[in-house]
């Protein structure tokens, strides 16, 4: 199994050649090598996740070097592959590697391509070394190592202030529950003594309500306040319902990044951890109560305010942070293989939708506003049936009787089902909130369809189109990627209503006379691959992961009642997913199609629900004043007060200046006069003399 | 080693106080005058008043006047030579307890100072023009 | 015989004697152009003391075997080390000196006679274990040294500076004189030995003063404030050699003998000492530092550098114990490297027509005109400023150890952080080499004595130093070690 090794490593090498190689060595040699680390990777997944679907395979622990050694704590570096690992492995490389591929044709005209292809590769190391944590501080390394490379990706057009703001936003945000993380390692360590995962696994279940701890004054159940900070850490990776604002944010990075970490792989690592340490979660009662009712609710509010929204990635956006919800309130409830499940298919078909969003801004020249688009579908057939895949499978689209239906039917409807099942309150709650997502997440997956790819182009309207259009008829078009999304939906919206008809060549058709392009093939063949992702996945792997204890092999805590119990709710639970499903699909049908002006006149007559939700539950504005303007003040007056007026005046300012009168001085005192010498000389005599008497 | 009996420097005492009320007297001369002068008196510098005073004359020349520096050379030769004399008494009278190293060290001293001499000679130090 | 037992152990001050001796009259007869052959014989009577020394140093001598003229005078391997020291830096000043007094017109016979006789008396200072003989070897190098300042005559600011040397110098020995008879006054000897022995008991008042007169007489010698003013003026005005070798042997010399006094003498009494030492420690250090930071002449802010250097030193000596001395000892070793090489880079700056350059701002963007000698100055910089890793951090961290060892941890940090100081101006140093408008006016090619002198100083304090630590420590320890046997 020393394959692992080349999996983890073979993309830090990729990444250190491209990254310090840089410009010496050129574009194509920094792709190549960081495209071929990550196939390589990719390639040598499989074979070990085939190996696992077997079932019944032990983990493996290939050791790496020793660590750490300090009084009781003591943990080596190793690789630990197991069941949950080797799902993770094949999600990361692939779509990694699918990522790498398309980033070719995505980022082709982008001046910093090796430090882009560097960045992906780093990230994708640090998510493999986050997933193959043996123990908690290597898990938290990885951790770190994704944050970091999530902040340089989201800046990665650092010219732009917005995508600068949007990364510190991410970083600052992801701090935040980085410190429930932190805290709920420290405390792990001091109730197990230990950081290694196994031995904590093991030991956790006999500290069910056996113990309390003092924490902030009270005193708690000890693994109810150790689940609960790391599910803060949790809660902040994946972007959940209070600390979920640095993600839609996050759009201003490329869509690739977009694809590969904030919908695939980063985000999802707060439901990895959280299924990596089930049997902790499992011996915390209230924690998952409180899992399942932050999932939940994520799972709404992200839904909500995705119907709103304009801006292509976004609503994308706001999906994925809606699906992690339905990740987490599945472990809440206890079904780990569900949540991984859908951690699973949700990687294959939110990739490809960004992707194909990636696709659709590629051909629409950088415009990521959805009022720009429409009737796309003939233009680029390939990326609108990739996305129907895509879309086909995030709606869940699936027959239970027929038993088939696409990549997502299977997962989230066994997310809804044992939510239902799970008989608890807060499951029931969820089971509802589930369903009712679902009839969102219908909604505003076809209004996106319907949107880009349905109706009669909008694309005159658009600035990016105009730019194209004039550039077209001129110079060669040269414009960088950044140059050009500098402008967010509000700028769009305000441009449209002062009407941009007044300039523009329309040519009556809407079109504005430009003609989007399919994209390359290397932006294609990743769409392709993972439309196949996004259809079969579900079909293939359903049985492995929910009906499979052996697949799982003790990887995560896997409660047979329950997922016995899933299989037995009644058909209108199972059927409640496709109802709910078609209904989404109507009403965005009868409003984007059928009727157009349904949606403003609904927006217009529940003006302040339209507004609440539009402006996404006014969360930004609520933090900025509860967080952000109290943190600046505090942080001006440390500035001005404590930094430039007490430290840097008494300290370094005060130091220099202290030195400075002191060499004045010294020079004064050096008269060159002998008399004078003497006299000091004298007076030191007369000093000493005194001091020894005294 | 040999150590000397401490020197009893209690016998010093009334010379002590001596000098401490020589001083203070002294001080006391130069001093009051001078404050004295200074609250009662009228303090009306000119030119006159504050040139020097010898005799009723103005000053002749500046009084701290230049020697030879061919005077120094002999006076410090002459220096050198008459304290080796000087250093030669008590060895003289002390060679019976000396013995022949104290007679070496003092031929070997002899000698230095007479390459110092040489030196000078050779060098023109004693010859006046 | 006694006598042939002490004759033996004074051998190298016979030769240093007889061969200023026989130069001098060579000098006299052959007239200036037997100067330079002088200056080499004078090397090699240097070399053959190193070489009658050296041995005995390694071996450790010391107690009762090494004491010569009944108490008078002690070879013992404290002695042998400085004196190791002070002839590597003696014979430094011989083979840097003949170029440079040439070219001013000053290379006289005389100069290598005075610095073996200076040598010389430096030589006694180390060994004296008598106020007396203090006193001679003291006054012996003062003599030569005052002469030594003068020596281009024709150049008024080395008059001035031989003059000032002398006047301020006849001060300090007129204290340390009195402190001496202050001493023999009230504890009866003038024997190290013996008044370690009468003040074991007890410190009198009066043999208090006599300390304190001492101390002050010898701070003079080594330049610790407030006794330094004399240093910058001196420094600047002597001819670079000379300066070079003031700043290197005799403070070896001094600061050896004013551990002699303190330790051997007073070694019983450190209570009554340490604190005026403690105070001359810091105070060096910090005036030291100020004051060099506003000098635009080099020779005047390496004054300053060896009175905040002596600083350090004095922490050593305050801490009183053997690890202390032995610390002075490292520290002495690295600093006469350091000063040595520093001024050899000096002596190299020099214009088209081979005029010494003495200002910072000709240092400007040496980098790009000489990029070796930039180099060994940067070496010697971070050195003096005691940046790892080259040795002059050890140096300083072998005297903070023993301080803190020494409970002394307060003056170990204060001279750490007063050390920040001295950093700065010694930083402004390279970074004028490195990072200014080169100023284009250094262009004299130097011979092959300063390059060999300068890289054999660059190799001592680089990180190849380290390799001898620990031998060099050792070696340190028992030479410091002897300080402290009862003979």
């Amino acid at each position: 199994m020393s394959s692992i090794l080349i999996i983890v490593f073979a993309p830090l090498l990729a990444s250190i050649i491209a990254g310090l190689g840089n410009r010496h060595i050129g574009n194509v040699p920094a792709k190549i090598i960081t495209t071929a680390g990550l196939f390589i990777s990719c390639g040598l997944s499989w074979p070990i996740f085939i190996h696992y679907l077997g079932g019944d395979v032990p983990a493996q622990v290939v050791p790496v070097l020793k660590w750490v050694q300090s009084g009781s704590m003591s943990f080596d570096w190793a690789l630990r592959v197991d069941t949950l690992t080797a799902i993770m492995l094949v999600v990361i490389t692939s779509v990694s590697a699918l990522v790498h591929l398309y980033s070719w044709g995505y980022m082709d005209e982008d001046p910093d391509q090796p430090r882009f292809f560097a960045y992906l590769s780093l990230f994708t190391f640090a998510m493999l070394m986050l997933v193959t944590a043996d123990n908690l501080v290597q898990m938290f390394f990885g951790w770190e190592g994704v944050g970091l490379a999530s902040y340089l990706l989201i800046g990665f057009w650092f010219k732009k202030p917005s995508a600068g703001a949007a990364a510190i936003k991410a970083f600052v945000v992801n701090r935040v529950g980085d410190l429930g993380f932190m805290l709920g390692i420290f405390g792990t360590f001091l109730v197990f003594q230990t950081t290694s995962i196994p031995e904590i696994l093991a030991a956790a279940p006999a500290l069910k309500g056996a113990s309390s701890i003092g924490f902030l004054g009270m005193r708690v159940d000890t693994m109810t306040v150790l689940c609960l900070l790391l599910f803060v850490g949790a809660m902040g990776k994946s972007a959940q319902l209070g600390l979920h604002t640095w993600l839609p944010d996050a759009m201003e990075g490329p869509t690739p990044v977009s694809a590969l970490i904030h919908a695939a792989t980063m985000v999802t690592a707060g439901v990895f951890m959280v299924c990596r340490l089930s049997p902790m979660f499992e011996a915390a009662p209230i924690a998952l109560g409180v899992v399942t009712f932050i999932g939940a609710a994520t799972c709404l509010f992200a839904a909500t305010v995705g119907t709103t929204q304009w801006d292509i990635k976004r609503v994308i956006a706001y999906s994925t942070c809606s699906q992690l919800g339905y990740m987490f309130f599945a472990a809440g409830v206890g079904a780990y293989g569900a949540a991984m499940f859908h951690l699973f298919t949700h990687a294959f078909f939110k990739a490809l939708l960004f992707l194909g969003a990636g696709s659709v801004i590629h051909a629409m020249h950088h415009e990521q506003d959805m009022r720009f688009y429409g009737g796309l579908r003939r233009h680029i057939p390939i990326t609108f049936w990739a996305m129907m895949a895509g879309t086909l499978a995030i709606t869940g689209v699936g027959v239970y009787h027929l038993g088939v239906g696409f990549a997502g039917f299977f997962s989230k409807d066994a997310i809804i089902e044992v939510a239902y099942a799970s008989g608890t309150e807060v499951g029931r709650f969820a089971f509802w909130i589930g369903v009712f997502a679902a009839l969102l997440t219908s909604f505003y997956s076809w209004r996106l369809m319907f949107l880009t790819f349905w109706g009669k182009p909008r694309w005159i309207q658009s600035e990016h189109i105009q730019h194209a259009v004039h550039d077209a008829h001129g110079h060669h078009d040269d414009h960088a990627d950044y140059a050009h999304t500098a402008h967010d939906d509000r700028a769009h919206a305000a441009h449209a209503d002062h009407g941009h008809d007044d300039h523009a060549h329309d040519h009556g058709d809407g079109t504005g006379g430009y003609h989007p392009h399919e994209s390359p093939l290397v932006m294609l063949i990743p769409l392709i691959v993972l439309s196949v992702g996004a259809v079969a996945a579900g079909q293939v792997f359903k049985g492995a992961f929910l009906d499979t204890a052996a697949f799982w092999n003790g990887s995560i805590a896997y409660n047979e009642h329950l997922m016995h119990a899933m299989h037995e709710v009644p058909y209108l639970v199972k059927y409640a997913a496709l109802i709910v499903m078609l209904l989404g699909l109507l009403i965005a049908w009868y409003g984007y199609i059928r009727n157009t002006n349904f949606p403003r006149s609904v927006a217009e007559q529940l003006g302040p629900v339209y507004r609440f939700l539009f402006n996404k539950w006014y969360f930004d504005q609520l933090y900025h004043v509860v967080f952000i303007k109290p943190a600046l003040w505090l942080g001006r007056q440390f500035w001005q007060r404590g930094d430039v007026g007490l430290i840097d005046r008494f300290g370094p300012n005060g130091a220099a200046w202290l030195v400075d009168r002191g060499a004045v001085l010294a020079k004064k005192v050096q008269s060159g006069y002998l008399t004078s010498y003497a006299l000091v000389m004298l007076l030191g005599l007369v000093a000493a003399i005194s001091w020894v008497l005294v | 080693m040999r150590v000397s009996p401490l020197v009893d420097l209690s016998q010093y005492l009334p010379i002590l106080i001596f000098l401490v009320i020589a001083a203070g007297l002294s001080a006391a001369f130069v001093f009051l005058p001078m404050g004295v002068a200074h609250l009662t008196g009228a303090h009306n510098p000119n030119a006159e008043k504050l040139s020097e005073y010898e005799c009723g004359f103005p000053a002749f020349e500046d009084p701290r006047s230049q020697f030879d520096v061919r005077f120094y050379l002999l006076a410090m030769l002459f220096i050198i030579f008459d304290l080796e004399a000087a250093f030669l008494f008590p060895w003289a009278v002390s060679l019976d307890l000396t013995g022949w190293p104290g007679w070496i060290t003092m031929m070997v001293f002899l000698f230095e100072l007479a390459i110092g001499l040489a030196y000078a000679w050779k060098k023109g130090a004693l010859e006046w023009e | 015989m006694e006598l042939q037992a002490s004759l033996s152990l004074i051998a190298p001050e016979i030769v240093l004697s007889l061969s200023a001796l026989a130069l001098l009259l060579i000098g006299a007869w052959g007239g200036d152009k037997t100067a330079r052959m002088n200056s080499i014989a004078a090397c090699i009577a240097i070399a053959f003391c190193f070489a009658i020394v050296a041995p005995r140093v390694c071996a450790g001598v010391g107690g009762p075997d090494a004491v010569a003229f009944f108490g008078q005078f002690k070879a013992d391997a404290f002695s042998g080390f400085a004196k190791l020291l002070i002839y590597a830096g003696s014979v430094a000043a011989l083979l840097i000196a003949p170029n440079y007094l040439e070219r001013v017109g000053a290379m006289r016979a005389e100069y290598p006679v005075l610095v073996i006789l200076a040598t010389l008396g430096m030589s006694i200072m180390v060994s004296a274990g008598d106020l007396l003989t203090l006193y001679i070897g003291l006054e012996l190098n003062s003599l030569a040294a005052y002469v030594l300042a003068a020596f281009v005559r024709s150049d008024s600011r080395s008059a001035e500076a031989g003059l000032k040397y002398f006047v301020l110098g006849a001060l300090a020995s007129g204290i340390l004189l009195f402190g001496m008879s202050l001493t023999y006054g009230f504890t009866g000897t003038t024997n190290f030995n013996a008044i370690s022995t009468v003040v074991a008991g007890g410190l009198s008042g009066g043999a208090m003063f006599g300390l304190i007169f001492m101390l002050v007489g010898l701070a003079f010698k080594i330049s610790a404030v407030p006794f330094h003013m004399w240093t910058p003026d001196v420094y600047e005005g002597a001819p670079t050699p000379v300066t070079a070798f003031f700043a290197s042997a005799p403070k070896v010399a001094a600061v050896a003998l004013l551990a002699r006094v303190a330790l051997e003498a007073f070694g019983t009494q450190v209570d009554a000492w340490r604190q005026v030492v403690v105070f001359a420690a810091l105070a060096s250090i910090i005036v030291g530092a100020l004051g060099a930071i506003g000098q635009k002449n080099i020779k005047r802010l390496l004054a300053y550098s060896s009175i905040n250097n002596v600083g350090f030193i004095l922490v050593g000596l305050a801490a009183g114990t053997a690890q202390g001395a032995a610390s002075m000892l490292l520290y002495l070793a690295v600093y006469v490297a350091m000063t040595v090489g520093s001024f050899v880079a000096l002596l190299m700056l020099k214009n088209e027509n081979g005029d010494q350059l003495e200002s910072i701002s000709d240092l400007s963007g040496l980098r790009s005109v000489s990029p070796v000698l930039a180099f060994c100055l940067m070496s010697m910089m971070f050195s003096l400023a005691g940046i790892p890793p080259f040795l002059g951090f050890w140096a300083k961290l072998v005297v903070f150890q023993a301080a803190v060892d020494a409970n002394l941890v307060v003056l170990a940090l204060l001279a750490i952080a007063a050390s920040v100081i001295g950093a700065f101006y010694y930083i402004k140093i390279v970074k004028v080499m490195f990072f200014d408008q080169p100023s284009g006016v250094v262009l004299g090619k130097s011979d092959g004595v300063h390059w060999a002198l300068l890289i054999i100083s660059t190799l001592v304090i680089s990180p190849l130093g380290y390799l001898a630590t620990s031998w060099f420590g050792d070696l340190a320890q028992r030479a410091a070690a002897t300080l402290f046997l009862l003979s």
